[in-house]
This record gives structure tokens, C-alpha cells and sequence, in this order.
């Protein structure tokens, strides 16, 4: 009896985390104009607005665009300083290690004014390059933590091996060494699109009307109008979310657990 | 000859590792922390130069009830979120089967679904039309309580916000405690209860440790629950900021404000780097 206390806990506090989301699933059916539950009537309306919202379509294909495009830019600056940091020793790595931490352990809207103040100085508040440049920057910390932590548990023995084969520096980066980290790099890589996707703060201050992501206009659309739309824009979101997690089982079953000791 | 050769080659990996790494550092640097400093230089300029913001914010005794009020707020929310999430967080790092994967899709749904999305969820929930609304109705009641803008809608979604953040925090170190050391105990005689006090609870403090500041310090700054779900009667800091910059247009106070906050966290985190290593704290 006493045994199965934890685990009834447990299942209660994961119906705590779950059961507010499933809720978004029959309000984006509802036929109420308002934030209405039980909903008084189902019908696929407001998915038919959304697919019809030149607003709600454009937050999306911002959202894509800028999470995208700060994705590149994030990998592009984080995997050589994860490179950098996971192999060398220098002078100042816990200092390095302190400043590329930094675009987490601010707070987003501290983040969102200083980003607000400075990007209207160079005109890009509203503008896609500005929100793909401050994107970028929150997201280094999270790509950079994923490949590093990849690089730290890469054998080199591998890299020496292919070099004493005849192998040259590039072509065992190219052929040994990339490919091995290959799910490190991807998985920093989704982070990175995700943190983008999902980022609401620094969006809500400097996206603008031009550069409006997904978050910032169901923030805004809550706050202001309460349009129903957005129970079928968190429904779909949700879902992608789902699909994501329950994907990512099925690709890579050790994720499920690690058993690091034979038990 | 030697010697020389070796502080040679340190001095090319040193070199190596600074053009590796300098494209990052001075992107954070430039798109970062000038951005940050210049919220700093706002707070003490605009409009005019002084330290009046500060002196302001130090000695109105409303602030200071907003910044008490944030604190409190915090600290409510860390430690619902370490009462809820230690069993969950020991259940997934214990059991090996469907159910703790089943556990582990919970958790990471509703790590991924995006903060505005699940403040609102609450909306819907705790809203004059919402579930308990209908089920107060039910119950023969007229008028349902006021639970939405509240202090306890906000603490209510930023603790469920927060949860999976301590869950994984915990799982981490968790999952690292060695089974055998617990059946070692109960070997040795000591009851379930016992082998948990003394042998997997000591073990698991790390993780409380992060988890706790990870939460805590994610709260004090959150934005969007509070101005979602919360009032402007209990503000936290960040509705302060937001006060400030949509009613007033006041944005040096609103720096200074945000200073602060940015001191408040740092000051926390500077002291767990301290103790334990910043890299530690995201495992």
C-alpha cells in the first residue's frame, strides 16, 4: 500500500501538467465567441478563420522564418565555441563559460527592454533582422550547452585513428567527426529552432506588427480581444509538441532511459 | 628545448580555441551584454541624469511591497513546484517501464508547449465561464469566486509553468543514484522509509538545489503569466516594468527597474557559481 503511494502522486502531478492543455483541444471546437468551457456547441470554425487570418497566417510564417533563420545563425556561432571550449584549456573558461550562460540567466524582459531600446537605435524594432538577431543570441546558450556536453562524451581515439590511416585534418572532421556528433548537433539545432519558436518576450516588445510571431499575437489577441482563434492556434501547437515527444521515443529509444548501471 | 616546444604548442591551442570561440563571445558581447549595459545607462539618464530612479525606487514604500511581493511570489511558487515535482521527478528516475515513460511524455509536453500557450489554458480554466465556474453553478451556487486576476491565478500557472523545469532538474541527478546503493541499505536491514531518508534523499539534494534555483530565478522575472492571469493589485516585477513602459511611457524608470531585477538574479546565481559551478545547473 505505502509502495504505491510515489507512484500515485506522480500520475496525479503529470494529470496536473497535462489536463490544463487537453482543455485547449475541445475550446478550439467551441462555438463560443468567448472563453467558454463546457463549450455550448462544436464546429470547425474558427479553423477556418484562422486558415483565412491574414494575421494569424502571417504569425505563423514569421514564427517559421525567424526560428529558422536563428537556428543557422545560432549553429553557426555555437558549434566552433562549443569546439573551442570542450577541447583547449585556456585562461578564462569559467569567466567564457559565465558570459555564453548569460542570454539565459537574464531575464526575458530585462533582455526584452535592453533589446527594445538598443534595436530602435538601428531602426529594427518591427523588423524580421532584428528579431532574428536577438532570437539568435537567446538561443546561443542552449545550442552551445547540447554540443558540448555531445563533444564532451566524443572519443578522440576515433579522430587519431583515421589521421595515423592517412586521413588529413578535414577529412576526419568531414568523415569521423561530424558525423559522430551528428545527433548532438541536431538535437542543439532543434533546441535552438524551438527556443525561437517559442520565445514570447523579447518578441512581444520588439516584434512589431511586420515581424509578429506566434506567441506575441496570441499574447496580444488575449490580452485584447479574446479572439477564439487562438484555442485552434494552441491546439495545433500542443499537437506539434506531441508529435515531437512521442517522435522523438520512437527514434531514439535510449532516450527513454539510460540504465547506467546494469541493474 | 623541450619546455620550449610545449609552451609553443599551448600558446597555437590557445589561439585555436580563441578563434573558435571569438565569433560567439563577441556576438553576446555585442548583441548582448551592450544592449543590457545601455538599459543601465537609460536608467540613469533618461530624462535627465541622476540617480533619482533608484532613489525612487528604494524609498516609495509601494516598490518596495512589489518587490517583497515578487520574493514571496517566488518563493511560494519554488516550493510548490519541489513538493509537486520531487515525487514525479523520483517516480521517473525509480521505475524503468511504459508508466515512466508515460511520465516523461507529461513532462516534456508541457516543457515544450510555449508559456503563452499554457497561461492560456488557465484563462479557460479559472476564467467567469470556465469548468470550476460550472461546477460552482452546479454545486448551487450563484456567483463563483473571483479566481481569475488574482495573485493566485498567477501563482497557479507559474507554479505549473515552472513544474517540468524542477522535474527535470531533479530527474537528472536522480537518474544518476546507483539502485544498488538502496538495496545495499535494505540488505543491511533498513526499512524502504529508512533507505529513502538516509541514502536516496542526501543523494538527491544537488538536483533540489538546481532545481529550486532554476525556478525560483525564472520567477522572479516572469512576464507573461502574471500580466495574463495576475492583477495589477499585487504586482510583481515585471508588471511593474510593463506599468511603466505601456501607461506612463516612463522608460528610465522602467530600466531601473529592470536593474534591479537583473541584480537580484545575478547576486543569486553568482553565489550557486560559487558554491557548485554554473555548469552544473542546467546538467
Amino acid at each position: 500500500m505505502l509502495r504505491n503511494v510515489p507512484l500515485l502522486l506522480a500520475v496525479a502531478v503529470a494529470m496536473f501538467l497535462v489536463a490544463p492543455m487537453a482543455i485547449i483541444v475541445p475550446m478550439s471546437f467551441s462555438t463560443a465567441i468567448s472563453f467558454e468551457f463546457p463549450p455550448p456547441g462544436y464546429w470547425m470554425g474558427y479553423y477556418r478563420e484562422y486558415l483565412s487570418s491574414y494575421a494569424w497566417l502571417g504569425a505563423t510564417v514569421n514564427s517559421f522564418i525567424i526560428a529558422f533563420a536563428s537556428m543557422l545563425l545560432t549553429l553557426a556561432v555555437a558549434l566552433p565555441a562549443a569546439f573551442g571550449y570542450a577541447r583547449y584549456r585556456f585562461f578564462g573558461k569559467g569567466a567564457l563559460n559565465l558570459l555564453m550562460m548569460l542570454p539565459i540567466i537574464v531575464p526575458g524582459v530585462v533582455s526584452a527592454l535592453g533589446y527594445y531600446s538598443f534595436l530602435s537605435l538601428a531602426h529594427l524594432v518591427g523588423t524580421h533582422a532584428g528579431m532574428i538577431l536577438a532570437h539568435s543570441v537567446l538561443s546561443i546558450p542552449v545550442a552551445f550547452l547540447v554540443i558540448a556536453a555531445a563533444l564532451k562524451g566524443f572519443d578522440r581515439n576515433l579522430e587519431r585513428a583515421a589521421m595515423s590511416a592517412g586521413a588529413g585534418p578535414l577529412a576526419t572532421f568531414l568523415f569521423v567527426t561530424l558525423p559522430v556528433l551528428r545527433p548532438g548537433i541536431l538535437i542543439g539545432a532543434l533546441f535552438a529552432f524551438l527556443h525561437s519558436f517559442n520565445e514570447a518576450v523579447v518578441a512581444i516588445f520588439i516584434a512589431g506588427r511586420d515581424a509578429a510571431t506566434l506567441p506575441k499575437k496570441m499574447f496580444e489577441s488575449i490580452r485584447l480581444e479574446s479572439d477564439p482563434v487562438i484555442a485552434v492556434v494552441s491546439t495545433l501547437l500542443t499537437g506539434a509538441v506531441l508529435a515531437g515527444v512521442l517522435a522523438s521515443l520512437v527514434v531514439r529509444p535510449g532516450l527513454r532511459r539510460r540504465t547506467p548501471h546494469a541493474a | 628545448m623541450e619546455r620550449a616546444r610545449r609552451r609553443n604548442s599551448r600558446q597555437r591551442e590557445a589561439v585555436t580555441a580563441g578563434l573558435l570561440i571569438a565569433p560567439a563571445a563577441l556576438t553576446i558581447i555585442a548583441l548582448f551584454l551592450v544592449p543590457i549595459g545601455y538599459i543601465l545607462l537609460l536608467s540613469v539618464t533618461d530624462p535627465v541624469v541622476s540617480l533619482g530612479h533608484y532613489r525612487r525606487l528604494f524609498t516609495v514604500p509601494l516598490y518596495a511591497s512589489v518587490m517583497i511581493n515578487t520574493f514571496r511570489t517566488a518563493l511560494i511558487v519554488t516550493l510548490a513546484c519541489l513538493v509537486l515535482g520531487y515525487p514525479l521527478a523520483y517516480v521517473m528516475a525509480r521505475r524503468n517501464d511504459t508508466v515512466a515513460v508515460m511520465l516523461l511524455v507529461a513532462v516534456g509536453l508541457s516543457f515544450w508547449t510555449g508559456f503563452v500557450v499554457r497561461s492560456y489554458a488557465w484563462l479557460v480554466i479559472l476564467g467567469n465561464k470556465g469548468p470550476l465556474a460550472a461546477l460552482y453553478a452546479l454545486a448551487g451556487s450563484a456567483r463563483p469566486p473571483q479566481l481569475l486576476f488574482t495573485s493566485f491565478a498567477s501563482t497557479l500557472g507559474m507554479t505549473h509553468i515552472l513544474l517540468p523545469f524542477m522535474v527535470l532538474a531533479l530527474y537528472a541527478v536522480m537518474r544518476k543514484i546507483d539502485p544498488a546503493w538502496l538495496r545495499a541499505a535494505e540488505g543491511l536491514g533498513a526499512r524502504p522509509l529508512d533507505a529513502f531518508a538516509h541514502v536516496f534523499l542526501p543523494l538527491s539534494l544537488p538536483g533540489v538545489v538546481n532545481g529550486s534555483l532554476l525556478v525560483f530565478t525564472m520567477c522572479l522575472g516572469f512576464y507573461i503569466t502574471p500580466i495574463l492571469l495576475g492583477t495589477p493589485k499585487d504586482m510583481m516585477i515585471s508588471q511593474l516594468i510593463n506599468q511603466q513602459i505601456e501607461d506612463l511611457l516612463a522608460w528610465g524608470f522602467a530600466s531601473a527597474i529592470a536593474v534591479v531585477l537583473l541584480g537580484c538574479t545575478l547576486v543569486l546565481l553568482l553565489i550557486y557559481n560559487r558554491l557548485a559551478g554554473l555548469d552544473r545547473l542546467w546538467g
